[in-house]
């Protein structure tokens, strides 16, 4: 073998040992079974940032005032919506939402919803203290709210953190569509992935610049359309066995009345089936800690 | 942080539904706002935006097709008007104010003023409310700053002072804001309670989002898309008995058979018993008797703290 061959082979040689290490981090639930009588898990999961994000990205006044229909409007008719279906849902929601829609929070604990973490500002500190400063003063606030710890969240904190904390699961990631189990780049931590995909993502078809996409790139669709393509997603879902669906909503996009209205109508169409179950992400996570342990060792 | 500044406008939470009362028990409200301005960039219409197809068909076939729709179904609107367009279009203006349209203001040339000192903004407003005066015989109670379709956010711009601009100079409300779906109080002084009223705003209600835009990219004819938007929320809301909006241009809805789809919509919509149809200024004359910020606007102060490494 001459030495350029040698050498293109060992490049080839340390991609595999990238692929084989990061697949080897992945433990996927293969025979996933929901409890007696379930077909489908569905979790309605809303990302309640409302403003924050916009304003941690600096957009002016009236991208915040998109945000905050979120807070007055948009949390409210979500907690009625799944409240008159007994769907329960969870709420991933910034520390800092706390201090600015405390009463809709607590609203949504007394009607069973769990409400999650999403970071203290929708952003995870580089530096490592205030990056726990930040997580505590989230599980702290929600809390005082709530009455209860976020077991849950959905956010890039660092994952052997989030263990050393009590998380029990991120719902972040979609390297699968079912859950998870994942390990953390340096073997620390290995934590259940609770995955939603953003094509079941309202701002991905409603939220003009989202994250700053340039006019060129809006994606701006309707309901019906909408409705048709999750609806496809969830019945796909259905047909398996141990199926599982995660729509992912935000209270300043899907609380716009057309939105809620759709929602109902897939709510309506889903409940006319048998063996749906609406639960919280900590209860499909409980379950699965229970039933699908992850192996015993790394 | 006195209050919750830099983060929300106005108070905690919406009025329900069931709270929302309209004049002669009507069940919900329906306004309709048109934008007369012409494509314009961030510093508003220059003279080449005004020598260009769209422009002429806007103003001429785009909207003297727009009219008849909206005189067919006894519509009223309210016309959103630069200062420029008003001296450009003097007599539709006239015409449109005496079949009972409402005039309001849209800029001085629709330009975006986010970067303005306030001096500069403060003449722009005042210069703006006389001419459009000198035009139609009164001054305009509303003022809109409508997003462009070139605009990063498809919300329209606004600066640091506008709002409290338009209350020294008398506004009885803004046009749009997108905080929620009713008229909602825009505070601009947590401690004196200084607040304008706003009238809500989406831009998935607004045609220019959806005629051939983008204009590159991904961009294509989204007409079914809005007809489908418009007649969704249509119905939400008359079923929630609050408000629906939407906004017109005379260069996109104006061609012939895209006006054929609104002729359907307005059909749809004015089917329902008990629709209100008002002038926006009508719609807020209303709401200030009904919902006056000194019983309704529940402020409450903030619990905000500031933290080393947090946002403040």
């Amino acid at each position: 073998m001459t030495a350029a061959a040698d050498t293109l082979d060992r490049e080839i040689d340390d991609l595999v040992k990238v692929a084989r290490d990061y697949d080897a981090r992945h433990e996927p639930i293969t025979d996933l079974r929901w409890p007696e009588g379930v077909r489908i898990a569905v979790n309605f999961t809303a990302d309640f940032d409302a403003m924050l994000l916009r304003r941690l990205l600096n957009e002016p006044p009236m991208q915040l005032a998109k945000g905050e229909f979120g807070g007055r409007v948009g949390i409210w008719r979500l907690i009625e919506l799944f409240d008159t279906y007994g769907v329960k849902a969870t709420f991933f929601t910034p520390g800092r939402i706390c201090e600015l829609y405390p009463d809709s929070l607590r609203a949504a604990a007394r009607s069973g919803h769990e409400v999650a973490d999403h970071m203290w500002e929708h952003h995870v500190p580089k530096d490592p203290a205030l990056e726990r400063d930040h997580l505590r003063k989230t599980m702290t606030a929600l809390e005082s709210v709530t009455g209860r710890r976020p077991y849950g969240t959905r956010s890039w904190h660092t994952q052997a953190l989030l263990v050393e904390e009590g998380f029990l699961y991120n719902s972040h990631g979609h390297a699968s569509h079912r859950p998870y189990y994942v390990w953390d780049a340096e073997r620390r931590s290995r934590l259940l992935n609770i995955p939603f995909h953003y094509n079941i993502d309202d701002a991905m078809y409603y939220s003009f610049a989202w994250l700053g996409s340039s006019n060129p790139a809006q994606r701006i669709s309707d309901t019906d359309r909408v409705e048709e393509l999750w609806w496809n997603a969830f019945w796909q879902q259905y047909q398996q066995e141990g199926g599982y669906l995660n729509i992912c909503l935000h209270p300043f996009v899907s609380g716009r009345a057309l939105r809620i209205a759709m929602l109902e109508r897939l709510i309506q169409r889903m409940k006319r089936l048998p063996g749906v179950w609406f639960p919280t992400c900590e209860e499909v996570a409980r379950h699965c800690l229970a039933n699908h342990p992850p192996r015993s060792a790394a | 942080m006195p209050w919750k500044q830099n983060y929300t406008i106005s108070d905690e939470k919406s009025l329900a539904d069931s709270e929302i009362r309209w004049p002669g028990g009507a069940r919900c409200c329906f306004s309709v706002t048109v934008d007369l301005s012409v494509a314009a960039g961030p510093e508003g219409i220059r003279a080449a935006d005004l020598t260009t197809g769209p422009a002429y068909f806007g103003m001429h076939e785009g909207l003297a097709g727009l009219r008849a729709v909206l005189a067919r179904h006894g519509v009223r609107a309210t016309f959103a008007v630069p200062a420029v367009m008003a001296r450009i279009q003097a007599d539709a203006l006239r015409s449109l104010a005496a079949e009972g349209h409402e005039i309001a203001a849209n800029g001085f040339r629709h330009e975006d003023v986010s970067g303005l000192d306030r001096a500069e903004e403060k003449a722009r407003i005042e210069r703006t409310g006389a001419i459009i005066a000198e035009v139609t015989g009164s001054r305009p109670v509303g003022w809109y700053s409508l997003p462009r379709q070139g605009d990063p956010f498809a919300v329209g711009t606004i600066s640091p002072n506008t709002m409290d601009l338009l209350i020294e100079a008398g506004y009885e409300y803004m046009g749009n804001g997108l905080a929620d779906d009713i008229p909602h109080w825009w505070v601009t002084d947590f401690a004196t309670r200084r607040a304008i009223l706003t009238m809500p705003y989406y831009y998935h209600f607004d045609d220019q989002w959806f005629l051939m835009f983008p204009s590159k990219g991904t961009g294509l004819e989204h007409a079914d898309s809005l007809f489908r938007n418009w007649r969704a929320e249509f119905e939400a809301q008359y079923r929630r008995g609050r408000h629906f909006h939407m906004v017109l241009h005379p260069r996109h809805v104006g061609w012939a058979h895209r006006l054929q789809l609104l002729d359907e919509f307005l059909s749809h919509a004015l089917r329902h018993p008990g629709v209100w149809n008002p002038t926006a200024a009508e719609c807020v004359r209303h709401w200030k008797a009904t919902y006056p910020k000194e019983t309704h606007l529940q402020l409450s102060p903030s619990v905000w703290k500031d933290y080393p490494g947090s946002l403040s």
